[in-house]
């Protein structure tokens, strides 16, 4: 008995080898690291799945990684000469890779005709996330866009409407603000988040880098939205601000913080939350309940801002120069984005995900305008997709620094209580600095 | 022994201890040295290093004389290290002191203590991140409970030794998040707890005898006899704990998010050339860091050596 069993084991590992090398020696394989997680995981490897069935060349291995520090192990990776063959990452950080060529451009993968293409496909803000020193490096696979969501029923309470001028925003911030007790503030009507100046600062007017590629992060009107955004935390108190705002960046479902306890009446998120809303929606409806209405608004400018403003990111695919499959991370990039064909898989992704897709074509395709029909809150987003006034950190040979230090000097503003001016005239200075010396290596 | 055998064996010894010493060349002399060479030259990781002369160490002056980021690292550095290592040397030789004395159940109590250090210390990280929470932290809900304040810790740029300026600022708010980090140091002080016991079990009986012949009570016994006796291993616990604090990384990584958040408040000098070296990209500049780092830790060691004559009690010595 024990023979026969080892005899059948050993049979099985034969065949399976053999059926490895003949896979092996037929389909090329292409590693694809990613950072997707959580939810979305399983949509990703529907996606891989699909390639691989579409496929007789190449065969994708995905790795899941964390997202922590993915740049920095990807940069490793290819500092010691084995890099994966395509990553797919949402930090900006396409300039400064694009310019330590790290990246392969992608019109070494696709023909002229394609990159022609490609540049009318994509939305202006996608295509400016994968652009560098004149053309494209990372190809978009979904928009990131921020607008304001809203708790409409608990507006209504205090017989206010939704904000569409920043004095409106104002007002829902004075009116509701419940006195802190022993513990600290419960609720507060709205509160600016430092990482935010980068899309008020467009809302106000203002440019991070000017016409000709000057770096500009102390225009007077981006030192006009800190200042604003400065008012709320002398308003509360730095530490106040700091410890409302305490871990809540990561909760998702119901405790996202502008449904848990009604902890915000106004927050500024991302199209992600789409899906916590209908989540909430769905578990009040379990127990006979009526949820909150949520209701999303764009950022509202002052006088003489910029509507339909704000600070977009997305996902992009890279493909680093020392990758060995160039060709076969091209095909899975276009795959998954649904550039050149399988426009209706790639729609089909983009609204299982709730994620807004890099080209219009994809929004009109079927699957996703039955989405948008579904999921109302997530159409506000997909408009601003279009808008040239959505504006992604500038891609620069130092675009990550330039990207963390006025995030820096909105915090030691809010936080410390520093001069907006000044905070962003030096920060500004330190890029600028940065900047000529990576130039002058 | 002949001369061929004693050959054969200083080479068998040479042999023997080759694996280490490859591992030592490699591992140790080598990036010590590569350090150096990078920290005058601009260095990206992917192209050659070019040699910059001292412009590196030009910018650790300018960084420093204009209060920038590097004067905010080297401030923090020396607020945790200061103050974990004083906390920790006052309730490591307390604690050891009380668990000295014959009690029922003893081992259970030094058991205790010591369990906090055999936590990894990410584990440790993130249970104390949960229990410093602002809103939902177990440490605010005592204090709430006590009638004191809720305390920002690892969210608040305040610290116990500088409060907030602001004065709109909440009452009472005044631990940030730098004694977060004291705490989570002191909490885990049973490595030095172990090293003080094994120290007070050898402190001669007939010490505590005579004292106590001179009319000495119990305080002035500690004060006389248990602290000189002490005096050499808390030396040693000073000297170490200095270093281990001024080179601390990950938890202070896994508190501020791994990048010194809030507003700098946590951002030290090994984090500060983490993120220089591989966010930004700058090994050059890193090396420089990371040699004033060297240079800062030797120069606290050796002054601590001058000073431990006036006060390190060696046992024989005349």
């Amino acid at each position: 008995m024990t023979r026969k069993l080892l005899v059948s084991i050993c049979s099985l590992m034969v065949v399976l080898s053999m059926a490895s090398a003949t896979y092996s020696a037929e389909r090329v394989e292409v590693v694809f690291w990613h950072f997707w997680g959580g939810r979305d995981r399983p949509i990703v490897e529907r996606i891989v799945r699909g390639f691989n069935r579409s496929q007789k060349k190449y065969h994708v291995r995905a790795i899941a990684m964390p997202g922590s520090n993915l740049d920095l192990k990807f940069f490793l990776s290819v500092a010691g000469g084995d890099p994966p063959d395509l990553l797919n990452h949402d930090d900006p950080v396409v300039g400064d890779w694009a310019y330590r060529r790290v990246l392969t451009p992608l019109a070494e993968l696709a023909t002229p005709d394609e990159i022609l293409q490609l540049n009318e496909w994509l939305f202006p803000a996608a295509r400016e996330l994968g652009t560098a020193e004149g053309q494209l490096y990372a190809l978009c696979n979904g928009l990131d866009i921020r607008a304001l969501y809203c708790n409409r029923t608990l507006l209504s309470a205090y017989k206010l409407e939704l904000p569409r001028t920043l004095d409106d925003l104002d007002t829902i911030a004075e009116t509701i603000s419940p006195t802190a007790d022993k513990a600290g503030r419960n609720q507060i009507g709205y509160l600016p988040d430092p990482r935010r100046l980068w899309a008020w600062g467009v809302v106000f007017g203002g440019e991070f880098i000017g016409p000709q590629g000057s770096l500009t992060a102390d225009d007077p009107k981006i030192v006009a939205a800190l200042t604003w955004m400065a008012g709320y935390a002398r308003r509360y108190g730095p530490s106040e601000v700091a410890a409302f705002r305490s871990g809540e960046q990561a909760l998702t479902g119901s405790a996202f913080p502008l449904l848990a306890n009604r902890r915000y009446a106004v927050v500024m998120d991302g199209q992600w939350r789409v899906r916590d809303v209908a989540e909430a929606n769905n578990a009040a409806a379990k127990v006979g309940e009526i949820a909150d209405e949520i209701a999303v608004v764009t950022l509202p400018p002052p006088p003489g801002g910029v509507h339909d403003a704000g600070w977009v990111n997305g996902n992009f695919f890279v493909v680093p120069r020392g990758a060995q499959q160039k060709r076969g991370a091209w095909e899975f990039m276009k795959y998954w984005t649904g550039f050149n064909g399988n426009q209706a898989a790639a729609a089909e992704a983009c609204a299982a995900g709730g994620w807004i897709p890099p080209s219009q074509v994809i929004v009109d395709q079927t699957a996703y305008q039955k989405a948008l029909a579904e999921q109302p809150l997530l159409r506000e987003f997909v408009t601003l997709a279009a808008s040239p006034n959505q504006r992604p950190v500038p891609t620069l040979p130092v675009s990550s620094y330039y990207y963390q230090e006025v995030i820096r000097a909105a915090q030691q503003v809010m936080y410390r209580g520093a001069d907006p001016r000044e905070e962003l005239r030096a920060a500004t200075e330190r890029v600028r600095h940065r900047l000529r010396e990576v130039r002058d290596e | 022994m002949n001369g061929s055998t004693s050959k054969r064996e200083t080479y068998a010894g040479f042999l023997m201890v080759s694996p280490w010493f490859m591992g030592f060349a490699v591992l140790t002399v080598y990036p010590f040295l590569a350090s150096l060479y990078w920290s005058f030259c601009r260095y990206d990781l992917l192209s050659s290093p070019k040699w910059v002369g001292f412009a590196n160490y030009r910018r650790l002056g300018s960084e420093l004389l204009a209060g920038e980021t590097l004067a905010l690292a080297i401030g923090n550095t020396a607020y945790f290290a200061l103050l974990s290592v004083s906390f920790s040397v006052i309730m490591g030789v307390l604690l050891a002191v009380m668990l000295s004395v014959e009690v029922r159940g003893r081992a259970v109590f030094r058991t205790l203590c010591y369990l906090p250090s055999v936590v990894p210390i990410v584990a440790a990280a993130v249970l104390w991140i949960a229990l410093l929470d602002p809103q939902q932290g177990l440490v605010n809900g005592l204090l709430v409970k006590l009638g004191l304040p809720a305390q920002g810790w690892f969210h608040s740029t305040s610290s116990a030794l500088w409060p907030p300026s602001w004065p709109e600022d909440h009452a009472g708010r005044i631990l940030g998040s730098k004694d977060g980090l004291v705490l989570m140091g002191v909490w885990s002080v049973g490595n030095l707890l172990v090293i003080y016991l094994a120290a007070i079990v050898d402190i001669p009986p007939q010490l505590y005898e005579a004292a106590e012949l001179d009319g000495a009570n119990r305080l002035r016994q500690f004060w006389h006899v248990t602290l000189p006796m002490l005096s050499p291993v808390v030396f040693f616990n000073v000297v170490i704990g200095l270093i281990h604090s001024v080179q601390a990384f990950t938890q202070i990584y896994l508190v501020s998010d791994g990048q010194g958040d809030p507003a700098g408040a946590t951002l030290t000098l090994s984090l500060y050339l983490f993120l220089t070296a591989f966010k930004e990209l700058d090994m050059g500049y890193a090396s420089a860091l990371a040699w004033l780092l060297f240079l800062v830790v030797l120069l606290i060691t050796i002054w601590l050596f001058r000073i431990s004559q006036r006060w390190v009690h060696h046992q024989g010595a005349a």
